[in-house]
């Protein structure tokens, strides 16, 4: 009798045994899984730039703008070619960061380059993204005569600011690609260029106009 | 061979599963919850903020519902305090932070944490609520869809 209740508890027991097995198998049955959405962006703003309902802290988004602002300078004729730098002016009106209404850049002198680079990738040659101007080999007047670009050049600074700037100062080269800068992956980054003319030649009288265009690209 | 061994071996198996299957020990238990229901399988993270600052900010967060269906009929007359578990993820920097409908507690963790969320007698054999749960993490190094790993234990006293 006593043999036969041990029999009975040991199949109990084995019993009982995959009865926590099932269950503990079981306990996983739903899982969650966490996804980034959307989460690559960028922003770029050469010259005045557009958020809509007014700069980020303010609750803004970033918006489309596409207005060509243009930096120009009129030498006096009797320092045409003297070999002394002329500042360049900006028609731009952003003096402002659209991040916060900082005021950044001091008008007209400076022209505001910023943007923003947003990624949740850690991948190698995502670190960062890179701001290139395209630039054409001359400025041309009406005449078709030429001023080559790399006539012009630039300072880089900012309101508050010490240190390194993201876009620091360089020369468009006469013609072909100039990187202008980075911006690392999350971060928001910002420089205002002041613009000379080298007056280093002597030109044909007249307006010399050229076009660069600034690309930000992110990997 | 002796006939002993078997039986020696059936012993020891009894003794074992019979100190896994006591729920009324004091000890602390895994409690099933397969019956629970997230809203989605996926949470979609967004950017806590749209735009960067100068300083950077790379924090993602999303929110997801789950019908959460506790199964602690084991301990049923028993008191016990329940725990919710945020084990230590593969994404970096995960914040958990859960609201509830009042029948668990509501709280916050971070990963290694284990978080109060009931304390008391178990008089069901499910403990069910609806848990909100805000999820923050790091979305500097986020290379895809990742598990968030969490889990319930009780104490049973």
């Amino acid at each position: 009798m006593q043999g036969r209740m041990q029999k009975t508890k040991a199949a109990a027991g084995i019993a009982a045994g995959v009865i926590l097995l099932a269950c503990a198998l079981s306990a996983q049955a739903y899982t969650i899984n966490l996804s980034p959405r959307s989460p690559r962006t960028i922003y770029l703003q050469v010259g005045v730039g557009a958020f809509t309902g007014g700069t980020y802290n303010q609750g803004g988004s970033p918006a489309v703008n596409g207005t060509i602002n243009v930096v120009s300078v009129t030498v006096p004729a009797a320092q045409v070619g003297n070999g002394t730098a002329q500042a360049m002016t900006t028609n731009s009106t952003a003096s402002i960061s659209l991040l916060d209404n900082y005021a950044f850049c001091n008008l007209p002198g400076q022209l505001y380059v910023g943007g923003f680079y947003r990624s949740t990738s850690s991948s190698a040659g995502s670190a960062t993204a890179t701001l290139v101007a395209s630039v054409p080999a001359n400025l041309t007047n009406a005449g078709g005569q030429t001023l080559p670009f790399s006539q012009v050049r630039w300072t880089s600074s900012g309101n508050g600011d010490s240190g390194a700037q993201p876009f620091p100062a360089g020369a468009f080269p006469a013609g072909g690609t100039v990187t202008i800068g980075t911006i690392r992956r999350n971060q928001w980054a910002e420089s205002c260029h002041a613009y000379s003319y080298l007056n280093s030649s002597v030109p044909a009288a007249g307006t010399y106009t050229g076009r660069v265009t600034y690309t930000l690209s992110a990997p | 061979m002796s006939p002993w061994i078997p039986v020696a071996l059936i012993v020891a198996l009894l003794v074992a599963l019979a100190l896994a299957a006591a729920p009324a020990d004091a000890a602390t238990y895994r409690i099933d919850d397969s019956a629970s229901l997230p809203r989605e399988s996926t949470a979609l993270l967004g950017w806590r903020s749209a735009v960067p600052s100068r300083y950077g900010d790379d924090t993602l967060q999303g929110t997801i519902g789950v019908a959460l269906r506790l199964d602690v009929g084991a301990w049923r007359g028993n008191a016990g305090r329940i725990y919710l578990v945020l084990p230590e993820q593969t994404t970096a920097g995960v914040r958990l932070a859960w609201r509830t409908q009042g029948r668990l507690l509501p709280g916050q963790a971070t990963p290694g944490q284990r978080v109060l969320v009931f304390a008391g007698s178990i008089a069901t054999p499910y403990l069910e609520d609806r848990l909100e749960l805000d999820i923050e993490t790091g979305g500097g190094d986020f290379p895809g869809t990742q598990p968030l790993n969490f889990h319930f234990e009780i104490d049973v006293d």
